[in-house]
């Protein structure tokens, strides 16, 4: 006899456990108990027989245990596909899913009787779900614990000068809504996480009081509401991400060894004494670059041409952290220098950077363009490419540091917002927008002549 | 192939076929998945925990007692009683000795007063023995009088620092509105520091080396402190430091004052419970070296009670 394919060992078929068999059954060899399974036929059917077939194969391999799961997904454009074929084709076996046996022997037929149309038809599902699902799975993955993008959040100070201080124009309005906007496309590309700071002016950050620290609670009330991030991006609200196509990690944190440089004598725009000189202090503390290692880097950001910017920077979740946001404002040097200290935070950690060693070892600092590109004319009244945006080199962030003062926000906010935008243009756009310039070339040559 | 028994008939538990049981076959496919599960599981994890900065050394051991000596206003005669009393102490117990130099740190302190220069001193020791952990700063109007009491028994033993640690008590006596912490364990101890009745004792501390060291002694060693005009400088910094920074804070531990920094009788601000008593670590003359005081002569009758002591010893 032969075993079908039964869903479980039945008592006339099937394996029973060696042990309820005779012994002397077993020494030898042809004869067979009629309850069990001749020889010949466990030899001519192998892969029926081996193993209990049903149990192995229901419910095996991934596709057919997360199908609900991944179908739920792309529902609509599913229904109407299988619909689609189960009309072309109602003389032919009507449509199995592809985890019963006889969904193998369809998959199999496909290619010989009737296989082209099928095949088309299965490529063009293939095909559309790639089209409509492909950026959620990459999406999804991203946020999931081994995607990566949870360990980064992205501070957006927004709401400047909003409530009670001031009333914002029509063009405040329109800086806020575009950067918000620009910075949520980011982050939901990558799948990180966006946090909208609300900076509205609050009493107890107004004048003699610690006015534009209140980026050090911000972060650390980010840090409580995203437990498994680990970088905190700060970025200002006049800034710009002009490329949306690279990630963080692939532009600054899979590789921090090669771009943050600790040895700020690399560029010293305010001339900070570098190394310490202090006899009394360790080695960390007199060392050029700290550790050498880049996993103990606390805190990225750039330079301008005045020194330390923290338009956008990087801090990290840890205790240097900790004690840094803590240590970043203290009433008695507050007391003391906020009248001098113009730039406010910015100036309080380029003081503590040079007055206290510890803060040292944890800073890195990153080439001024890789994170905070300035518009022509932010940094002294030359185009140098240290700090300006460059287009030719596809810069990351544009920060349009000052616009407040004598300059036009918002008109720069959407120079950068267009210039992004073309720059990132389809390439079926850019093949159009050559042919155009050709000929306008050659027109204007033929004009010329 | 042939077979001359399919292995599976067999009654016998244990058969020794060449061809794998077809129970252990099927098992094979499960295994397998299981085996893949653990090694992602385990890679996962140690994903995730590589993510995690560590900040795990080797654990150095051992206690540095750090002296800063005024050489150009103490005596040679004072200089040497103090020297030798932290020497017999170190040498019991294995510890060391550092014994710095005011006037080394004359030009980072400025026009500061110079007993600021606690802070580099402390940070010069850690500098200088960077495989010690624990820096026990002592003031040199200070004697050490009870030598056999070890500070691994009498202080920083986890059990014994977790009894002394005072929890809700306020910073600043004797009503400050911060408080210590009320759930600290040794383990989140860095500083283990003395309160008189008015103010936190800078004379008598011991700190533990490490990130939280240096940070502790570069921020209370700020110049914007130095320059403040603090009525007590660096005490009174201190006093700043802990009650407006909570990471200061959450890694100190206040002990009973006769723990480590008993007053001598005639010390300012010496109260009955911080007094000191036969038996205590440590006597400090609070002030000594003030106008009217003469820290020689208030030394002179407790060294030679210590010189009593290790001699009978």
């Amino acid at each position: 006899m032969s075993l079908s394919r039964s869903p479980s060992p039945r008592p006339g078929g099937g394996w029973s456990t060696p042990g309820l068999i005779l012994a002397t059954n077993a020494v030898s060899p042809g004869t067979f108990s009629p309850n069990g399974t001749s020889w010949a036929s466990a030899k001519a059917t192998p892969d029926g027989v081996r193993g209990y077939p049903s149990f192995s194969t229901r419910n095996a391999g991934f596709f057919s245990r997360h199908r609900d799961r991944l179908l739920a997904r792309c529902t609509a454009l599913w229904r109407r596909s299988s619909h689609e074929y189960i009309d072309k084709d109602d003389d032919g076996p009507k449509f199995r899913r592809a985890d019963s046996p006889r969904g193998s022997r369809w998959f199999s037929g496909l290619f010989m009787r009737r296989g082209r149309l099928r095949l088309l038809l299965l490529l063009l599902i293939v095909w559309i779900t790639y089209l409509f699902c492909w950026s959620s799975i990459v999406q999804l993955y991203r946020r999931s614990p081994i995607g990566g993008a949870r360990k980064f959040v992205i501070i957006l100070g927004s709401n400047v000068e909003g409530g009670v201080m001031e009333l914002k124009g029509a063009r405040e309005w329109a800086i806020e809504r575009n950067s918000i906007w620009n910075k949520k496309k980011y982050a939901a590309r990558w799948g990180y996480d966006l946090e909208l700071a609300n900076l509205l002016a609050k009493k107890r950050y107004s004048h003699e009081w610690r006015e534009s620290w209140e980026k050090g609670d911000i972060i650390r009330e980010a840090m409580l509401k995203y437990p498994h991030a680990e970088w905190f991006w700060w970025l200002d609200l006049n800034t710009w991400i002009m490329e949306y196509d690279t990630s963080l990690q692939s532009h600054i944190f899979n590789h921090l060894e090669s771009i943050v440089y600790r040895d700020i004598t690399t560029y010293n725009p305010i001339n900070i004494t570098h190394p310490l000189p202090q006899f009394w202090l360790d080695e960390l503390g007199r060392s050029v670059d700290g550790d050498g290692n880049p996993d103990s880097l606390q805190m990225l950001l750039s330079q301008d041409c005045a020194g330390f910017n923290l338009g956008s920077f990087f801090i990290r979740r840890s205790l240097w952290a900790d004690r840094l946001l803590d240590a970043w404002w203290d009433p008695v040097m507050y007391e003391q220098k906020h009248m001098e200290w113009e730039h406010k935070e910015q100036d309080a950690l380029e003081y503590i950077y040079q007055s206290q060693p510890w803060v040292r070892s944890g800073i890195g600092f990153l080439p001024q363009r890789s994170i905070n590109a300035f518009p022509p004319g932010a940094c002294g009244d030359l185009d140098n490419p240290v700090s300006h945006y460059q287009q030719e080199a596809r810069d990351f962030v544009v920060n349009m540091a000052g616009c407040m003062y004598g300059r036009d926000c918002w008109s720069e906010i959407y120079y950068y917002r267009e210039l992004s935008k073309w720059l990132s243009r389809p390439l079926w756009t850019r093949f159009k927008d050559s042919v155009l310039d050709t000929y306008d070339g050659l027109r204007g040559k033929a004009k010329d002549d | 192939m042939q077979f001359a028994v399919p292995p599976r008939r067999s009654p016998l538990p244990i058969t020794r076929s060449s061809r794998m049981p077809i129970y252990r076959k099927k098992q094979l496919k499960p295994i397998a998945l299981l085996t893949v599960a653990i090694f992602s599981l385990l890679y996962i994890i140690h994903h995730t925990y590589t993510l995690i900065p560590t900040s795990v050394v080797v654990i150095p051991s051992g206690v540095v007692i750090v002296t800063l000596l005024d050489r150009q206003r103490l005596s040679e005669s004072y200089i040497s009683k103090i020297v030798a009393n932290r020497e017999d102490y170190a040498r019991r117990h294995g510890y060391r000795n550092f014994f710095a130099s005011v006037s080394d740190y004359d030009d980072a302190i400025g026009d500061a007063p110079k007993t600021w220069a606690i802070a580099p001193a402390v940070r010069h020791a850690m500098a200088k023995y960077p495989r010690s952990t624990y820096f026990f700063h002592l003031s040199p109007h200070s004697l050490i009088m009870n030598p056999t009491k070890s500070l691994k028994s009498h202080v920083l033993e986890k059990s014994k620092l977790e009894e002394l640690m005072m929890k809700n008590a306020p910073i600043v006596p004797p009503d400050s509105i911060i408080k210590t912490f009320s759930h600290r364990d040794e383990k989140d101890i860095d500083l283990i520091i003395t309160q008189d009745t008015e103010d936190l004792n800078p004379g008598s501390f011991i700190l533990k080396s490490g990130d939280f060291a240096r940070f502790f002694l570069d921020l209370w060693f700020d110049p914007l402190y130095r320059n403040y005009d603090f009525a007590k400088a660096e005490t009174h910094g201190l006093d700043h430091i802990l009650q407006w920074h909570p990471t200061v804070l959450a890694r100190t531990a206040l002990v009973p004052q006769r723990s480590i920094s008993s007053y001598s009788k005639d010390s300012l601000r010496a109260s009955p419970e911080g007094t000191y008593k036969d038996g205590d670590l440590v006597i400090q003359f609070r002030g000594c070296e003030m106008e009217g005081r003469d820290c020689e002569k208030e030394l002179e009758p407790y060294y030679n009670r210590w010189l009593g002591i290790i001699q009978t010893d």
